[in-house]
């Protein structure tokens, strides 16, 4: 029995969860979402796991819900040894222990060996847990007995603080020293009534989710990129937090777009952002003439989601940064069939321009024009074809077909209008997945 | 069969749907009252009623009875009142949006058109046939009047009859 696994007692042998959940029944008629490819789940390693589990991660190779599952024999049930016992009661509280023992006594360790097994019911544990901590969030709040609480608390008078000073001078040993003063300052009780109302009052509100140095991500590993920029900008964790620090080394309209929407500079520079339409446009003013860029640009992620940015500027390079950076900021997800076409065909119409996109079998590819097709490249949808009536104005061209994406409907959302249930056959038939 | 009484129910309808108004009636024929039991049947309309000149109470639209609601029946047609007969629709939004779509007329008083099975089969799987563009959208349908009653086309290849075809409904 090792410290980094204290958890291997009767309970937790059942409540430790499998990592391989059983695959969808084949022929599952209801709409609830399930797995639909077997791509590649995230590693075990990469999945927030226990504080023990941290833990071991130090001294060792970090034990994962896999690894346990693999492990696992019905030969370790076996009854906890004296020495195991005080480890465990090291990690767990007095309580806990009594439930542990308790268990351990109630269920024959031959029983459990016998009917070992890994749960595999939806209601399962996805992470590993040795239950040693209370996790805010996740667990009962621990709140102070209401009997805690003193309807006759007041504050002291001065009076009374006096005296308490006082007091203390009295007592006051000849060797006294700064500890003295701080403990008194410490321990001095502020409040007349129950000791209990002012050192743990009880509290309908629920308990803060984090200490103030605490935070969601504390233990994930930062990418290189962001832990320099961490470790230059000093020891201190709340220096560190600050978003400004990190932003600094970026020119100021990037640091904003950041800032903006949260996502990583490495994450938009791998979007596929294309400037579609750049003209001049002029305005006449009774001083003449006044030119500036017009720049319409796009942006998407490949996989779904889509922006559109427009800027004009005197200069042609402030309006293609600007449009570029606005089309990332406007992105937004489009519905897509099996992710590779649209629902349906959809109609779009900007002035004089009026277009339909049609979607289209697999394989069939991207026959349209090259404007809706630079959109659809950046959306990730790879077949479609498109029709463009009336006018031919590029601009109108891609609002048009933007304002067409965006209009699709969720057949999902026409079957819960209509109080219909829903199943797409070909999920079915292909047991969950096609891709 | 009027088509013409019909498209002024179809535009009515329309135009209903766009001031979001929850209850609407229609002219009471044995064609409209069809269509909109076909339509109900789809989900499209939440009732349908036929009424008097005021709308009937609550629970007859809602199929709820209520307890403060008095125990009123529907009057029976007969010949006396038959001409104020009106049909009462209950209509459905979804997320502020219609949920009955636009509606369309397809054959025309000018022009009727039929369909055979062969030519449905195709216009639900997505191809157009002669005067009827295929479903190509997500609840998209279209009603047919057939020997066996008023149906919607994917109704219609199940039971395996053609007919004329009516309207369409479009989710745009």
């Amino acid at each position: 029995m090792s410290l980094s696994r204290p958890a291997r007692c009767v309970f937790c042998n059942f409540s430790r969860p499998a990592s391989a959940a059983p695959r969808v029944a084949r022929r599952q008629f209801h709409p609830s979402p399930f797995r639909l490819n077997d791509a590649p789940k995230p590693k075990d390693s990469e999945a927030p796991a226990a504080p023990n589990a941290k833990k071991s991660a130090k001294e060792g190779r970090q034990m994962t819900l896999n690894d346990i599952t693999r492990t696992m024999r019905p030969e370790f049930v076996k009854r906890y040894t004296e020495e195991e016992k005080a480890a465990l009661q090291e990690v767990y509280s007095a309580k806990q222990m009594e439930a542990i023992l308790a268990g351990e006594e109630a269920i024959d360790p031959k029983d459990l060996a016998d009917q070992f097994g890994v749960r595999s019911d939806p209601m399962r544990l996805k992470y590993l847990d040795d239950f040693s901590h209370i996790e805010p969030g996740v667990d009962k709040h621990v709140r102070a007995p209401q009997s805690n609480s003193d309807y006759r608390q007041q504050l002291k008078s001065t009076e009374e603080l006096v005296a308490d000073f006082a007091k203390y001078i009295t007592e006051l040993p000849e060797d006294a020293d700064s500890v003295h003063w701080i403990n008194f300052l410490e321990t001095n009780r502020l409040t007349v009534g129950k000791e209990e109302a002012e050192l743990a009052p009880h509290s309908a509100l629920a308990p803060d989710l984090f200490q103030a140095d605490e935070r969601l991500d504390e233990g994930v590993e930062l990418s290189d990129e962001e832990a320099v920029v961490k470790t230059e900008s000093g020891a201190s964790a709340e220096e560190r937090l600050r978003p400004r620090d990190t932003l600094e080394k970026f020119e100021p309209p990037l640091a904003r777009l950041i800032e903006f929407t949260g996502l990583s500079s490495k994450y938009i520079s791998n979007l596929s952002v294309k400037t579609l339409v750049q003209h001049t446009v002029t305005n006449q003013t009774r001083l003449g003439k006044v030119q500036r860029w017009y720049v319409l640009a796009i942006a998407g992620n490949q996989n779904g989601a889509l922006g559109l940015g427009e800027a004009k500027s005197f200069e042609a390079s402030d309006a293609l940064k600007q449009a570029r950076y606005r089309a990332v900021r406007n992105m937004k997800p489009i519905l897509r069939y099996e992710n590779r076409t649209i629902f349906g065909d959809v109609k779009g119409k900007v002035g004089a321009m009026d277009l339909v996109l049609m979607s289209r079998p697999p394989g069939f590819g991207l026959r349209c024009q090259s404007l809706i097709y630079e959109m659809c490249r950046a959306a990730g949808i790879s077949d479609l074809a498109a029709r463009v009536n009336g006018s031919r104005n590029k601009m109108n061209t891609v609002k048009a077909a933007y304002e067409a994406l965006m209009s699709q409907r969720d057949p999902e959302d026409v079957a819960r209008g209509r109080g219909k249930k829903l199943v797409d056959v070909r999920k079915v038939y292909y047991s969950g997945k096609w891709n | 069969m009027s088509l013409s009484n019909l498209s002024h129910v179809i535009s009515h309808l329309n135009n209903v749907n766009k001031a979001r108004l929850a209850l609407t009636s229609i002219p009471n024929t044995k064609l409209h009252l069809k269509l909109c039991l076909a339509l109900q049947n789809d989900g499209l309309v939440s009732a349908v009623v036929r009424g008097g000149t005021r709308p009937p109470a609550p629970h007859q639209l809602l199929g709820i009875p209520a307890a403060n609601d008095e125990k009123i029946g529907l009057e029976p047609v007969t010949q006396t009142n038959v001409a104020d007969r009106r049909l009462w629709l209950g209509l459905k939004y979804w997320r502020t949006e219609p949920v009955l779509g636009k509606m369309q007329m397809v054959s025309t008083p000018k022009k009727r058109v039929t369909i055979n099975l062969k030519g449905l089969r195709k216009v639900c799987q997505g191809y157009d046939a002669p005067f009827v563009r295929g479903l190509r959208s997500p609840g998209e349908s279209l009603y047919v009047s057939t020997d066996k009653g008023i149906m919607e086309a994917r109704e219609c290849v199940e039971k395996k009859s053609g007919g004329m075809v009516l309207c369409r409904v479009e989710n745009h």
